[in-house]
């Protein structure tokens, strides 16, 4: 013990003696007010690079060939019909006969309406785009694709909407209300988009949450509340994925009681 | 300030703390985890687009499943069985799953059409056009033809018995002038000689297996491959699926513990080559113990009591014969099955209510044995189990149209006189319709000028599946132009001079005729579920092409503009005959077809039913006039005969007098009245004395027949069929202890027809005294996954004759073993 002390005692202290007080709690090394000014000096920026520059880096922003109104679209003065969001969804965003889902829909869908290049519709510059260098031209469009997964995951669209009966915004978000299309963002390493992978860097999820009750008040927030029979009772969920990784799968299975759908197969053909 | 080496060390540690504070490191970890996985060339990665789902029907065997395939784009992503479809329901073969390697892996296909430039058998071609091609070959046809020996023209086909293809050059051959067509055997000859012996019309055979209560299973690699896969495993499923305990029993009789056999409720293992004497064995039980049905055989069968024939001499029966010759006892001594396992198996068949014994060898790639054949479908007679719902049904063949007859000229007309090259057909080989080991055989023999001067090989790899001991390939080295119509670079077609590729089974339509044992008539057709990806052309077409070019009178016998015209008028027959195209899946087809009630077409005319095939991909009958036993046996007493008539006339005519002559010509031995009845006569190949035998099997996930086998399916393999490049073969330990092999241990076999090098793995369920090597590996052709791989069976085999057909005794030969 002896020896320790006079050891410390002995050690050359850099900056003023004064420093003592907080800094000197027995839960933190004995540094000095300019030490723990150097560690703050690689912690802050360190977090910086973490949580700012790492994920501008890691990402790629791709721009859509053009931007595409959901807005507009969804607008039943123009000719789309449905009854309920969902319906309005899907009059471009079906199932084929054989139960398989459309996706993006393909330019035989587009041209449903736009089918003359020479007749648009809205005099917008996206518009234009759409109608000289597709439609003109019977190219599809290369629209990049938020919401591909990876070769190993087999996903059935037609379990989760017609058997599961969840909303498209559920799983989507707000898509069918919005003016601009996001911009794509692909992760550099692994070459899959961000809204797979996860908005939130730092893997938190917040996708799934017991309601609580006054906590939604708004209408938006109301369509993603979701009332499941349980042994226990009713209980209600507010359910808008953020993210489309496996965790996020099995957690709303397990909040719908379908845990055997969380066997590795049930995907992973 | 100064900056001193603890501050820096403070900067570092805080940049460390805060790093490991943002989800940097563990992204970056989970990130770069996910790129190894997905950055490797060897990873498949589909394209991105549109699924699609195709129907179709498997053509990779004669068991002709319903198959999905599932595109993306123009891409072929996956094969799967089709849930709507009345053979197999949802079910598929390792093989067929398989199948997409077959037709993307560019290593192994022919990518247009070829000339040999290297030497024979070293396959170095040089691609040519298609009219180059066909022009070099119908010059050369027409100049046997000019020559005056249109005979010299040759075909050996794989297609299947009567289907379009097969037909089509069947005919080539007819117009040309040559008689020399010869197909590859198969399973089929063994049924339709046998039916036609026994019940007087070589129709092929109807197992009516999923309304058997009583399954003896003689040979047949049930779950393994034998028919049509997914018909098989779904029946198994359902007969061992009874929760009540009262599904059939399932006997399988064979000499090694297959998958089949370990799985059935029951296993009998006789000696290879033995099963007729076990067949008559179990006939010897039920006869002696009247456990046979006595109004059937007295009404409807002939020579089972001993009889008088037209010229008043007493001829002995099928029971005499059997009650003589064919004891417990004495069965045991030639099979090895103990006699009271006979007694009680035979019990068990002869007391079912509608026992159905099966017979087979393996998939029925290969023919089997026709005497064992008739010795099993004997037992069936026994209890009138013969055109009855769960029976052997009888069954004519489908209803297609025929073509116009050719119309030879002289120059044709001579060449068709001439005797065919492998004897088949002639007085001493009258029941086998092709036996291509003689035409190895005649080449080889021959002086001078050899018989065959160009040799067509169709949807065939004799070379290397041919049980001949290699004789096929000696015989090619003899032909002076040989051309291969396969689409893979096979054995064969490196031997070839001119190459006309083939599609493969995903590019090509085919239509696919009564899968191997089904009991009810039916028709796929396989459809193109991808554009070809090369430039190959459909043999048919190219038939029908080449023929145009060797001009007439040979091109006025092919007035279709191509294969599919063809096709289409010969399926004109099915429009005029009640069927479906059409199938209720909650209503199995085997259980609409044991009722018998008539069917009205769901087509009205040959268009509404050709629309219908193209959609659905069938037409099937899934009904039939059970016991009509008066009139549905054709034989010349018009009855099921034990003692065939049939081949009684056949023999006279082989002898011309001396009964006893023709019967050594036809390769019997047995003397009397038993040598026209189904007895037991010793099958093996190969000369010397009594020691160890060689029996080559099959395996379900090896395609072993002249496919190549997919690499997918190489990596399914237990080590102890194939480690690296050398094979396997299973022998008892105390058949290993008496030779002082130990596990792993390598060894030479060796036989009068060859040598192979392999590596001991002693297995309980193997024969003692029998070595088993399996088949499908030891290529020498086709890519790096299938070349090199272990040794080829067949090359050991080779000689052995069965009596009567005069096909090949495959499944078991004399070997020496020796340490290597």
């Amino acid at each position: 013990m002896e020896n320790q002390s006079n050891a410390s005692e002995k050690r050359p202290q850099g900056g003023s003696n004064e420093s003592g007080g907080l800094l000197n709690s027995t839960f933190l090394p004995p540094f000095s007010l300019k030490g723990w000014l150097f560690v703050l000096a690689g912690l802050v920026p360190a977090l910086i690079v973490g949580w700012v520059v790492f994920p501008m880096v890691l990402y790629s922003s791709q721009q859509q060939p053009f931007n595409f109104s959901h807005v507009v679209h969804t607008n039943p003065d123009i000719g789309i019909e449905g009854e309920t969001e969902q319906e309005l969804c899907m009059y471009c965003h079906y199932f084929r006969e054989d139960g398989t889902f459309v996706g993006i829909p393909g330019m035989d869908t587009c041209t449903m309406c736009h089918d003359d290049p020479e007749f648009p519709y809205g005099q917008t510059e996206d518009e234009k785009i759409f109608l000289e260098q597709y439609v003109a031209e019977g190219k599809e469009v290369p629209w990049l694709v938020y919401s591909d997964q990876p070769e190993c995951v087999y996903f059935s669209h037609i379990a989760h909407v017609k058997m599961g009966g969840l909303t498209c915004g559920q799983c989507h978000g707000d898509h069918g209300r919005s003016e601009t299309l996001p911009v794509y963002k692909e992760n550099r390493l692994t070459g899959y988009s961000i809204d797979i992978w996860g908005r939130n860097i730092a893997g938190y999820s917040k996708n799934i949450k017991p309601a609580e009750a006054g906590m939604y008040e708004t209408e938006d927030d109301e369509q993603y509340l979701r009332t499941i029979e349980t042994e226990q009772g009713e209980e209600t969920y507010h359910i808008k994925m953020s993210s489309m990784k496996m965790d996020d799968c099995a957690e709303c299975h397990t909040i719908h009681h379908q845990e055997q759908n969380n066997a590795c197969f049930v995907c992973h053909k | 300030m100064e900056i001193n080496r603890r501050n820096f060390i403070q900067l570092l540690a805080g940049g460390a703390a805060g790093i490991h504070m943002t989800p940097l490191p563990w992204k970056l970890m989970d990130d770069i985890a996910i790129w190894t996985q997905n950055n490797w060339p060897w990873v498949p990665k589909p394209e991105k687009g549109r699924f699609d789902h195709e129907k179709s029907v498997c053509t990779l065997c004669p068991g002709g499943c319903g198959i999905e395939v599932r595109k993306v784009g123009d891409r072929a992503v996956k094969i799967e069985g089709r849930t709507d479809y009345p053979v197999n329901p949802g079910g598929i073969c390792p093989l067929g799953a398989g199948g997409l390697q077959l037709l993307y892996d560019e290593t192994i296909r022919f990518t247009s059409p070829m000339k040999r430039v290297g030497p024979r058998g070293a396959g170095q071609f040089t691609a040519i056009s298609w009219s180059e091609a066909l022009a070099t070959l119908a010059e050369r046809i027409g100049m046997l033809r000019k020559e005056g020996r249109p005979e010299a023209l040759a075909a050996v086909d794989g297609n299947r018995r009567g289907n379009a293809e097969g037909t089509l050059i069947r005919r080539l051959l007819e117009s040309v002038g040559s008689p020399n067509y010869f197909r590859m055997p198969s399973i089929e000859d063994t049924y339709t000689t046998a039916n036609l012996l026994m019940q007087g019309n070589p129709g092929p055979m109807a197992y009516d297996l999923e309304n058997a209560d009583y399954i003896l299973s003689v040979g047949p690699a049930l779950i393994e491959g034998w028919g049509a896969p997914g018909r098989v495993i779904a029946a198994w499923g359902r007969w061992h699926e009874s929760s009540n305990g009262n599904g059939p029993k399932v006997v399988q009789v064979e000499s090694r513990a297959s998958n089949t056999a370990s799985k059935s409720d029951g296993w009998v293992a006789p000696r290879p080559g033995t099963e007729a004497a076990l067949a008559l064995g179990l006939a010897h039980v039920m006869i002696r113990e009247k456990l046979v049905d006595l109004s059937f055989l007295s009404n409807y069968t002939h020579g089972f009591e001993d009889w008088t024939d037209e010229e008043g001499r007493n001829r002995k029966g099928f029971r005499s014969m059997v009650l003589d010759g064919y004891a417990p006892a004495e069965v045991e001594g030639i099979t090895g099955v103990s006699a009271d396992r006979i007694v009680a198996i035979g019990r068990e068949f002869g007391k079912a209510k509608s026992p159905l014994a099966l017979y087979g060898k393996g998939k029925g790639n290969l023919n089997g044995s026709l005497l064992e054949c008739m010795a099993v479908q004997s037992l069936n007679a026994l209890k009138g189990n013969i055109n009855k719902p769960g029976g052997a049904v009888v069954q004519e063949g489908l209803p297609v149209a025929s073509w116009a007859d050719v119309s030879p000229d002289a120059v044709a007309a001579r060449g068709l006189e001439t005797g065919r090259l492998n004897g088949s057909g002639s007085p001493r080989l009258p029941l086998s319709e092709s036996l291509v080991e003689n035409l190895s055989r005649a080449v080889l023999e021959s002086n001078g000028t050899p018989p065959v001067d160009t040799l067509l090989v169709f949807a065939a790899n004799p070379v290397y599946t041919l049980p001949d001991g290699g004789a096929f390939g000696k015989a090619l080295g003899k032909i002076p132009f040989i051309v291969s119509f396969s689409p893979f670079r096979d054995e064969t077609a490196a031997m070839a001079d001119l190459i006309l590729p083939d599609h493969t089974n995903l590019e090509k339509l085919e239509d696919v005729v009564w899968p191997t044992g089904l009991q009810y008539p039916f028709l796929g057709l396989s459809r193109p579920v991808v554009r070809p990806l090369y430039k190959t052309r459909h043999s048919g077409d190219a038939v029908i092409a080449l023929a145009g070019k060797i001009g007439d009178p040979v091109a006025a016998a092919f007035p279709w503009g191509g294969f599919e015209e063809a096709l289409k008028e010969r399926l004109r027959g099915l429009a005029e005959s009640p069927g479906l195209t059409s199938w209720d899946e909650s209503k199995p087809a085997w259980e609409t077809f044991a009722r018998g009630r008539s069917v009205s077409p769901d087509y009205d005319s040959f268009d509404d039913l050709w629309d219908q095939l193209e959609s659905s991909g069938f037409w099937y009958r899934p009904t039939h006039a059970f016991y009509t036993w008066l009139s549905c046996f054709r034989t010349p007493s018009g009855k099921f005969e034990f003692a065939s008539g049939r081949l009684e006339q056949a023999v006279k005519a082989a002898a011309g007098g001396d009964a006893g002559d023709g019967l050594r010509k036809m390769g019997v031995e047995a003397v009397g009245d038993q040598a026209y009845m189904p007895h037991y006569e010793q099958t093996l190949s190969g000369d010397g004395e009594e020691g160890l035998k060689l029996v080559p099997y099959e395996l379900f996930n090896v395609s072993t027949d002249r496919l190549p086998n997919p690499p997918f399916l190489t990596k399914t393999l237990f080590d102890t069929q194939l480690r690296k490049d050398e094979s396997f073969v299973k022998m008892n330990p105390a058949t290993a202890d008496r030779l002082g092999l130990e596990q792993g241990e390598r060894i030479r076999i060796q036989s009068d027809a060859g040598e192979v090098k392999a590596r001991v793995d002693r297995f309980e369920g193997a024969m003692p005294g029998y070595l088993y090597l399996p088949m499908g590996f030891g290529h020498t052709a086709y890519g790096i996954y299938q070349k090199g791989k272990g040794v080829n069976p067949m090359n050991l085999v080779a000689a052995g004759k069965d009596p009567l057909s005069g096909q090949s005794v495959w499944w078991s030969a004399r070997v020496r073993v020796s340490k290597a």
